[in-house]
């Protein structure tokens, strides 16, 4: 009886049109399952956008030294050459927000990922060329962490 | 205009009775997973933000949870949602009640009057060592997070917030005094302090709406990150930027080139190279202030070679960057920081 109310639940959670937040400045969204699990969600919907993961960044062994408590920190480095060539040719005052990179942070048996929102950079280049590349790249970050959370919904419910 | 009305209304109607859903209410629970669950959790457990519980929730009025996703909490963590329609915000007030089974408790407009002087006194006996002098709450970072070492069972709210006490009626923060927060830590004062000292706090929490705030705005015509050229030839600004970081302790890491892993290695351009670095002792302070720092790490300085032969170094502007995070603490502390990053760029470029 509890599996089953639990299995409703999940599925209600499935079911719910996912929309990952665009809270102003930062895209987030928060995915019930462990961190190792999500990252490998994560990359392979990176992928499926059409991006290459140029490399990932293992944030939790330095500072573990100093007591954080976090056993899962990561930061999944990705983009496509060409984006990047047009920026750093044209826009190099921008090369330093590429490649576009998403955190994967633990939180217990939850994970919270969180993406800078491209759009932040939106009111500094009025140019209409880059307003459309970063409005590109909000709605593929939005739809990549949708993409996670129906995913991992999905697994949570076939395996109850 | 009627007219007009009108035939909108005729037009929502035949919209509906065709699409069946398609104007249907919004979905309180779906808004809150979008918005509010990254912060809160999904059942108001707390992460980065506060505990959402049905104690919490049962002292509150519908209004105060309103006004608070409206005006968020300005420099300290939680956005201000303007952009939902007040169907929407009402929603996810709605969501939270069916959740928590509770029904809010609709707190009289009318002002407490008091005495802020000796609410002052008593605040400095009672309040101080949670919310700190000047209200915006002792410690580092906010909530419940769990990946950071914490002083506190829950990290005491900012009650001098231009967010809370915009939302907060007088007898909403009496009410608080009075009963506590119990399960976050905060002890009630029924049997401390009489009626007429709670009304002295209440006034004295209200005068912090006269505090300014502590972070200056930017310029204007600041831009996301600074742009140097360099004197000297790619491999040796390289070799500068790297000494001038070793000098201010920080650790660097292996340098990536900023198409790398992107494209294969006989296409990539080896004249454009990010030198990252990090101090793991300060990033460890930073991380309990603003644990979604990770979107903008590790730190880095980019160093191109254009066209003509001209080296440019990027460096990102911590001071427009920090303030992307709505976060007061980080501000101070990174704006105090972009000195540094100065220095060591003037350092490479002598
Ligand atoms: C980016 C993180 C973040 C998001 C997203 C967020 N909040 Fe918050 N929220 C916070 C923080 C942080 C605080 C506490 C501020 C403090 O410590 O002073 C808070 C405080 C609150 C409070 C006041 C709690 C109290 O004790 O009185 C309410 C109510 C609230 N949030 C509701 C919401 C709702 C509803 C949403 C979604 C529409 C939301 N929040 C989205 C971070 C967030
Ligand atoms: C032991 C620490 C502690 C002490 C002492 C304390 N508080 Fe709190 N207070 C907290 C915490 C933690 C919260 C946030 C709890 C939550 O929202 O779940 C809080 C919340 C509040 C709030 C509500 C803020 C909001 O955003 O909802 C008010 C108002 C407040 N305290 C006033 C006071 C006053 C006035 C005193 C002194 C009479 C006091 N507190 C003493 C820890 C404390």
């Amino acid at each position: 009886m509890k599996t089953a109310t639990l299995k409703m639940f999940l599925l209600g959670a499935v079911l719910v049109i996912a929309h990952a937040s665009v809270a102003d400045n930062m895209i987030m969204a928060r995915v019930p399952l462990r961190a190792e699990i999500v990252l490998e969600y994560v990359k392979a919907s990176v992928e499926e956008h059409g991006y290459t993961v140029a490399h990932l960044q293992l944030c939790d062994g330095g500072m573990q030294d100093f007591g954080y408590k976090s056993d899962f920190y990561r930061v999944v480095f990705f983009g496509k050459v060409d984006e990047v060539r047009m920026v750093s040719e044209h826009y190099p005052e921008l090369v330093s927000y590429l490649p576009l990179k998403i955190a994967v942070i633990a939180e217990k048996d939850e994970t919270l990922l969180t993406v800078l929102n491209p759009e932040a950079l939106a009111p500094f280049f009025p140019d209409e060329a880059l307003q459309i590349q970063l409005g590109r790249w909000q709605s593929d970050l939005v739809s990549i962490f949708n993409d996670v959370r129906r995913a991992v919904g999905a697994r949570i419910v076939s395996n109850h | 205009m009627n007219l007009i009305r009108l035939l909108l209304g005729g037009l929502a109607v035949a919209t509906i009775s065709v699409s069946g859903t398609a104007h249907a209410a919004p979905d309180g629970r779906e808004l809150y997973i979008e918005h509010c669950s990254g912060c809160h959790q999904m059942e108001g457990q707390s992460g980065i933000g506060l505990p959402l519980l049905n104690a919490k929730l049962a002292d509150v009025s519908d209004k105060y949870l309103q006004s608070t996703i409206r005006l968020g909490r300005p420099g300290r963590v939680m956005p201000a949602f303007q952009r939902l329609s007040d169907a929407q915000v009402g929603a996810i007030v709605k969501f939270l009640r069916q959740r928590s089974e509770t029904t809010e408790i609709a707190y009289a407009e009318e002002p407490v009057v008091g005495d802020a002087a000796h609410g002052h006194t008593l605040y400095t006996e009672h309040c101080i060592k949670c919310h700190g002098a000047d209200g915006s709450g002792e410690g580092q970072g906010t909530g419940v997070t769990t990946s950071r070492e914490r002083t506190f069972l829950v990290m005491p709210a900012s009650i001098s917030n231009p967010g809370f006490l915009a939302s907060a009626p007088d007898q909403m923060i009496r009410r608080v005094i009075h009963v506590g927060r119990k399960s976050s830590g905060m002890p009630s004062f029924d049997s401390k302090l009489s009626e007429t000292d709670i009304d002295d706090l209440v006034a004295f929490v209200r005068s912090f709406e006269q505090q300014a705030r502590s972070v200056a705005e930017i310029d204007a015509d600041e831009r996301p990150t600074h742009v140097f050229e360099s004197p000297h030839d790619f491999e040796t600004t390289v070799n500068n930027v790297k000494a001038a970081l070793t000098g201010a302790n920080f650790r660097i890491f292996p340098d990536r080139l900023l198409e790398q892993g992107l494209t294969d290695e006989f296409s990539v351009n080896t004249r454009q190279v990010g030198v990252r670095f990090c101090n793991f002792n300060v990033l460890y302070g930073m991380l309990k202030i603003e644990p979604r720092l990770g979107v903008v790490l590790p730190c880095r300085i980019t160093i191109m070679e254009r066209e003509g032969g001209e080296v440019i170094l990027v460096v990102p502007n911590l001071r427009v960057i920090s303030r992307w995070f709505n976060n007061d603490e980080l501000v101070g502390l990174w704006d105090r920081m972009e000195e540094t990053f100065t220095n060591i760029i003037d350092e490479a470029t002598l």
